[in-house]
């Protein structure tokens, strides 16, 4: 087998070998263990980053505001009034789904949460840190999208974090819109 | 240089396989921990996830019944604050009303209905259903009533409609005896009215608008009748106006919060601060200050008294009373006020007349900066007075010795702590056959019940109230519960109800609930008042959303003191209990800020909150002049043992530069042995070391007569502090001067006030 730059296999694993026999065995040893620490933690990042994790019922945001242009305060109705944007109640989903969708299969499980009068356990996608005070109300009532933060998620079967939801991303926000103190600490930490 | 065999292959990959595990790990542990989102079912009504919603109602951590608003959040309370449309408050509120959170989430609370199962006082309780509780108690109660044995209702003071539910239950009852006791009431200023003015009540003190204030005594930033109120008087009349500032003299024999915000603190001997003030009296009539037509009698009346007299009996120097005479005389709205020590000696009623005196012979009744006395309660009707004195106390622990009460039911009160031990209340109640507690703590008292009806925290109930003292103009305020109840408790006024639907008084009382019973009541109230828009519903609305109600009526009419009672005008000298040789020392317990009469003593907050004066935190202790210590030898933090006839605390010693010599004082708070985890088996109850000594004339305890002595008991215990040193040690951080001007004042020293009276 040759490779692009013209080295056979051979050649390169001969050249690891190579570096492994100079060294004493106890540092060839922290050598390869140093590598497959840093394997770990990219395979780690790389295929399992916790964006878009596994929901309790596979809910399609694509479904129903992509496809049904059903906007976002319908369903998150406290993103103007409050800190929060608020998840619906099981109540609001089945307003809907006591008529529309009936017997799909992820239907009947919301039917079943709803009989028994539980809440669905949604895992959050988008969290900030306790030490951050951020509140909905003030960016929805200024004109903020909701995807400048929460990416096009109108086109997400399974909604995943496409911000990263780091500093940099709402200081360079509030410079950009001249935030009166947009970029005091207290603003934000408090 | 070896070669990679075999061995050392595996090796390799298994330590390469290890560490790509490690990092997959730490990869997953730096990570977010996975946070819910947890929908509602159905959504409530009252308020949105992550929007505050705020209730405004009544404080009932001491009996000033302040307005409080409630920052509630998804249901829970959070955060209480005073009430801004409040009057009695105006928005401000105090650490214990602060605290008020923390009886709420207690975690000693009771959850549930409870009879005990050992005997009394093991605390050895089994949870029990509301309907059996109820049951057991309506049955022992209809038994006593129907045998036509006695049932006493111990309640702590209540007042609005739930005092007249009281009252209504009681009646229907027949036999039996309703009684509030709060340890703090203040009785004998209660009674002094009546005597001077023939008017039982207590009025109001109007500090905001006095320029001079003559306070014999009464610390009323800190714990006389409505402190916050007078706080915010005092800051008012000190600095809130443009017009005048208020010059503040305080009376004691130990400085308390009030005397060190004074101007002049003035330490008359222990109980002379009656003679004191008819002292006063003698010379404002001497001044010319009263032209009314019975001034010749009074000038009779108060012949007695002269500078010489007084000054020989107080200890104070005559040019003293005549400064505090012509200070008093020579300013626009000045106003004298009595409590405190001065409250609480043999001769107290006689004492706080002679101050009432003084603002009657300058002629502020009625007028702002002065005595403003209240109309009647503007809802509940004209209940009447029903809190006990210590007479009335020790006529119900002997009526239960001997037999005569078949039932005690005990509402929120804890007498067994408040009562001194010489009382004998715990002893009485074991012969009383059925005892019922509708406290929300096992409390000393609630300790000793057979049946527990927890009732629910303030925060949790209806109800509604009128502030006393009142503010000279009719006030009510309302209290809704701000949460749903934690636990399976019930409001007091909901057990009351139920009670009588057991026992069948459905015709007397008719209420379903107390919420229906309150808004029954406040149905009649609108339609008293017809100028109020609106219908019903928004006018229930209206006071709630505020809080508070009120009508523009006062007290009407003029002021006319009888002939016999300037006659008999005088305060004898002040009793004490125990031989001076034995007890050299006179008690003076206080109400403690943090926990006013040991109420507040379960509630963290309040323990880790620092004494004003003294900066101590958790623990009791137990205040000496420097100088007596010196010559006993004792150092701060020394663990003494303080012994008077009745029995003996150990407490440690803290130097307090301004006490009297002869005085020693001690906080009320700790020394629990029941009330939950973190009051229990903490610090010591000088209230127990009180002689059943009261009042001549009205019966109510004289907490200040107790004589006591102090010895060391060779142990150290430092009280715990938040400043270390109470010294300046030459940092200049606060400058002073004598009074007066420049060298011919005395300088004062930061570590000894000067006490220029003789020890008596």
């Amino acid at each position: 087998m040759v490779l692009a730059n013209g080295w056979g296999w051979r050649e390169m694993s001969v050249s690891i070998v190579h570096t492994l026999r100079v060294l004493k065995p106890a540092a060839r040893v922290v050598l390869v263990a140093l590598t497959g620490l840093i394997i770990g933690l990219y395979a780690n990042a790389r295929f399992f980053p916790g964006t878009s994790p596994v929901q309790p019922i596979d809910f399609s945001h694509r479904i129903h505001a992509g496809d049904n242009q059903i906007p976002c305060q319908y369903c998150h109705v406290q993103a103007r009034r409050s800190i929060s944007a608020g998840v619906p109640s099981v109540n609001k989903c089945m307003g809907c789904h006591a008529e529309v969708a009936t017997d799909r299969p992820q239907i009947r499980l919301l039917a079943n949460y709803w009989a028994s009068k539980e809440p669905i356990p949604w895992i959050k996608v988008h969290d900030l840190p306790d030490f951050v005070h951020f509140t909905h109300k003030r960016h929805v009532l200024y004109g903020i999208e909701c995807q400048t933060c929460h990416g096009p998620v109108e086109t997400m079967d399974v909604v995943s974090r496409e911000a990263p939801l780091k500093m940099g991303l709402c200081l360079n926000c509030h410079k950009d819109n001249e935030v009166v103190n947009g970029t005091d600490c207290w603003t934000c930490h408090k | 240089m070896s070669n990679i065999d075999r061995r050392e292959f595996l090796r390799l990959v298994g330590v390469g396989g290890v560490g790509v595990g490690a990092g997959f790990m730490l990869a997953e542990s730096i990570k977010h921990p996975v946070e819910h989102l947890i929908p509602y079912p159905v959504p409530p009504e009252e308020f949105s996830p992550g929007v505050a919603t705020l209730y405004n109602s009544v404080c009932r951590m001491c009996p000033a019944g302040c307005g409080i608003t409630v920052r509630t959040r998804e249901g829970r309370a959070k955060k209480i604050e005073g009430n801004p449309l409040h009057p009695v408050n105006q928005g401000r509120l105090c650490a214990l009303g602060q605290a008020g959170l923390q009886v709420l989430y207690n975690p000693d609370r009771l959850t549930a209905p409870m009879i005990q199962s050992a005997e009394r006082g093991s605390e050895q309780f089994i949870q029990t259903t509301w309907d059996d509780g109820l049951s057991r108690v309506a049955q022992r109660l209809a038994q006593a009533s129907d045998n036509g044995k006695n049932i006493v209702m111990l309640s702590e003071g209540v007042r609005g409609h739930l005092a007249e539910l009281f009252e209504i239950f009681m009646a229907r009852l027949g036999s039996g005896q309703l009684l509030h006791y709060d340890f703090a009431y203040p009785h004998s200023l209660r009674a002094a009215n009546r005597k001077l003015f023939g008017i039982d009540q207590l009025p109001y003190y109007d500090i905001r608008h006095s320029s001079y204030l003559l306070s014999f005594g009464a610390d009323y930033l800190n714990n006389w009748l409505s402190p916050v109120h007078y706080s915010l008087g005092f800051g008012d009349s000190r600095h809130g106006n443009d017009e005048f500032r208020g010059h503040f003299v305080q009376i004691e024999q130990k400085m308390s919060i009030s005397g060190a915000a004074a101007d002049e603190w003035v330490p008359a001997r222990p109980g002379t601060e009656g003679i004191l003030a008819l002292g006063i009296a003698h010379q404002l009539l001497a001044l010319d200050v009263y032209d009314g037509e019975d001034a010749s009698d009074w000038r009779t009346a108060l012949d007695a008294w002269s500078a010489d007299t007084v000054a020989q009996k107080t200890g104070l120097p005559s040019s003293t009373i005549k400064h505090l005479a012509s200070g008093f005389a020579g300013t626009e709205r000045a106003l004298a006020i009595g409590g405190g020590a001065a409250g609480n000696h043999s001769n107290s009623v006689d004492t706080l007349v002679a101050v009432n005196l003084l603002n009657y012979l300058i002629g502020n009744i009625g007028k702002p900066g002065g005595v403003v006395f209240n109309p009647d309660p503007a809802i509940g009707g004209a209940t009447k007075n029903r809190q006990a004195n210590f007479r009335s106390m020790q006529d119900l622990i002997e009526s239960a010795g001997n037999g005569q009460i078949d039932v005690l039911v005990i509402n929120n009160t804890n007498p067994a702590y408040t009562l001194p031990q010489s009382a004998g209340f715990k002893e009485a109640l074991a012969s009383i056959p059925t005892v019922v507690s509708l406290s929300s703590f096992v409390d000393e008292t609630t300790a000793m019940a057979d049946i527990i009806l927890p009732s629910h925290t303030y925060l949790e109930s209806w109800g509604d109230d009128t502030p006393e003292p009142g503010l000279g103009f009719s006030v009510a305020s309302i209290s809704q519960p701000v949460v749903s109840p934690l636990y399976n408790t019930r409001a007091t006024g909901d057990i009351l109800l139920g009670l009588a639907s057991k026992l069948g008084f459905d015709e007397a009382i008719p209420w379903k609930s107390l919420e229906d019973y309150l808004k029954d009541r406040w149905r009649q109230i609108y339609e008293r008042s017809p100028r109020d828009p609106g219908d019903f519903a928004s006018f229930w609305r209206d006071v709630l959303r505020s809080g508070v109600w009120g009508e523009n009526r006062r007290m009407q009419g003029p002021i006319v003191i009888d002939k016999q009672v300037i006659d008999d005008m005088g305060v004898a000298e002040p009793e004490f209990a125990g031989a001076a040789d034995d007890y050299p020392f006179i008690l003076q317990p206080y109400l403690s800020t943090a926990m006013y009469d040991g109420r507040g003593a379960n509630l963290p907050w309040m323990q880790e909150l620092p004494d004003p004066a003294t900066g101590i935190v958790y623990g009791s202790w137990v205040e000496m002049n420097p100088v007596t210590a010196a010559k006993m030898g004792l150092v701060d933090g020394d663990l003494v043992r303080v012994t008077s006839e009745q029995g003996s605390i150990d407490a440690p010693l803290v130097i307090f530069p301004a006490i009297m010599p002869d005085v020693i004082a001690a906080p009320i708070g700790q020394g629990h042995d029941a009330l939950g985890r973190y009051a229990r088996n903490r610090g010591s109850n000088p209230i127990q070391l009180l002689a059943p000594k009261t009042d001549v004339s009205s019966g109510s305890l004289a907490t200040c007569v107790t004589r006591v002595s102090v010895v060391a008991t060779g142990r150290r215990r430092a009280p715990v502090k938040t400043g270390g040193e109470t010294r300046q040690l030459g940092r200049n951080i606060v400058q002073s001067t004598g009074v007066g001007s420049g060298s011919a004042g005395h300088s004062a020293k930061l570590d000894s006030i000067p006490i220029t009276v003789e020890s008596i």
